[in-house]
């Protein structure tokens, strides 16, 4: 488990940990039954308070992505759903919200954006049919336009 | 109880020089507590307070349920200290010092003395006069930690280490934390070091507590604001704003720091002020430090 912490993130550790293990989980390098690696050890290979480690694998408990099984460890949750919609929801308009402001300043505007997008998303999807996964397709939501901003 | 409990603490070093001024804060079982604030500000002292060096000329200290200064022995075997200037004989051997406090400490542990040693790699048969200011301290940390305290409690334990003996430091105390369980309090000047040792803050300034906070709830509940200057924003005006605790002045504009999240901070400032485009950030401790207890800047520049 790859986890890299800054402490002069305008994020606290403990969610800057959080992000990175629901970042893994998403992307595939952590999958459903994977063990974790115990919070003492963590705690000393970041360098972070153990108290830290514990609120990050807590939270991550409670919202269902990990579980901890008595004296054997923690694991990834074997149905590891997308954590915190709004969080989440939040995390992506702040990612759009850099996006077009780079976009604006490169002189793109709104259409070219969303093309560009449905562009990189038929690049997706061809590699995912070429790694020949029928993997389950959640692309399902469509962006709305009404959420644009400057 | 309280491993460490200050209350209604009254300092002066001399007359209308008040150095705390009714400071109240306790330090529970297992949590690491950093204690910030600028030059001055009263670390030091409550630190001496608290190990029974000072006499509080008001107030209370207890630590670990006893007075420091009733029962010095008692605390100084439980407690480990190390004070900003540690001060160890210049003419013994680091192997004397080591010995002196073997013999001290009941509770000793050899294999702990033994790690930090290596790790810190200290020459053993070096006297403490041709040490550099941090390989001293790193000798002071290794005989606080090794008698392994209850409360650990640090001054500055950073000062004049490098950034890799800084870090080896950390690593020394979340081993500890890990392994033994203890309290720690300690005061600091590296907010990147804070943030990852301490799960609380307490912050001093003008004599009294500023901030006194879980860290992640700090982060997480305060926001800085930056709005142009103008009319319709004096500093007046901005500071009397609900959860506004301070404003600086930087150039063209102003730094407002929120008790808010940043959205509630950006609905605040447009609903009170007509504000519409601020842009209001989470802030790193280092920056929230700056804005609280640091300077302003000239109001005429």
């Amino acid at each position: 488990m790859q986890i890299h912490i800054t402490s002069a993130s305008d994020l606290p550790i403990y969610r800057q940990i959080m992000r990175q293990i629901v970042d893994a989980v998403a992307g595939d390098r952590l999958r459903p039954g994977d063990k974790l690696t115990s919070q003492r050890e963590l705690a000393e290979q970041l360098v972070v308070s153990p108290l830290t480690v514990k609120k990050a694998y807590d939270e991550l408990e409670r919202e269902g992505l990990i579980q901890t099984q008595r004296g054997r460890g923690t694991f990834v949750a074997a149905r590891a759903t997308a954590v915190d919609p709004a969080a989440q929801r939040q995390r992506l308009r702040e990612m759009v919200r850099r996006l077009l402001s780079r976009a604006h300043l490169g002189g793109l505007d709104f259409t070219s954006v969303l093309a560009l997008a449905h562009e990189v998303h038929a690049e997706l999807e061809a590699e995912r049919a070429a790694e020949g996964g029928s993997d389950n397709d959640e692309s399902g939501s469509t962006p709305r336009e009404s959420e644009s901003e400057s | 109880m309280s491993v460490v409990d200050f209350h209604r603490i009254h300092h002066a070093y001399e007359r209308g020089n008040q150095v705390l001024r009714d400071v109240s804060f306790t330090v529970e079982r297992r949590q690491v507590l950093g204690l910030l604030g600028k030059n001055g500000a009263g670390k030091t002292t409550l630190l001496r307070l608290a190990m029974g060096l000072l006499k509080a000329q008001e107030g209370e200290v207890r630590l670990l349920g006893l007075d420091p200064r009733e029962r010095p022995l008692e605390v100084k075997l439980r407690v480990g200290y190390v004070s900003e200037d540690q001060i160890l004989p210049p003419a013994l051997r680091v192997r004397q010092v080591l010995d002196f406090h073997r013999g001290v400490f009941p509770t000793w542990d050899e294999e702990v003395a033994r790690r930090l040693g290596e790790r810190f790699e200290i020459p053993s048969e070096a006297k403490i006069k041709t040490l550099s200011r941090g390989q001293v301290r790193q000798v002071a940390l290794l005989c606080a930690i090794a008698h392994r305290p209850e409360l650990l409690i640090l001054d500055e334990p950073a000062g004049g280490l490098d950034p890799a003996a800084r870090r080896e430091f950390l690593e020394t105390s979340i081993q500890l934390l890990n392994e033994a369980g203890s309290t720690i309090l300690f005061s600091s000047h590296y907010m990147s070091d804070v943030e990852r040792l301490a799960d609380r803050i307490v912050m001093l300034h003008d004599g009294g507590v500023l901030v006194d906070s879980e860290l992640d709830e700090l982060r997480e509940s305060y926001s800085l604001a930056m709005v142009p200057a103008g009319p319709e924003t004096s500093p007046e005006r901005l500071r009397a704003l609900a959860g506004c605790t301070s404003v600086r002045r930087r150039g063209d504009s102003l730094h407002l720091v929120f008790e808010l999240e940043p959205q509630a901070a950006e609905s605040l400032l447009e609903r009170e002020l007509g504000i519409a485009n601020s842009r209001c950030s989470a802030l790193a401790l280092e920056e929230m430090f700056i804005e609280l207890v640091g300077g302003q800047a000239p109001e005429s520049s």
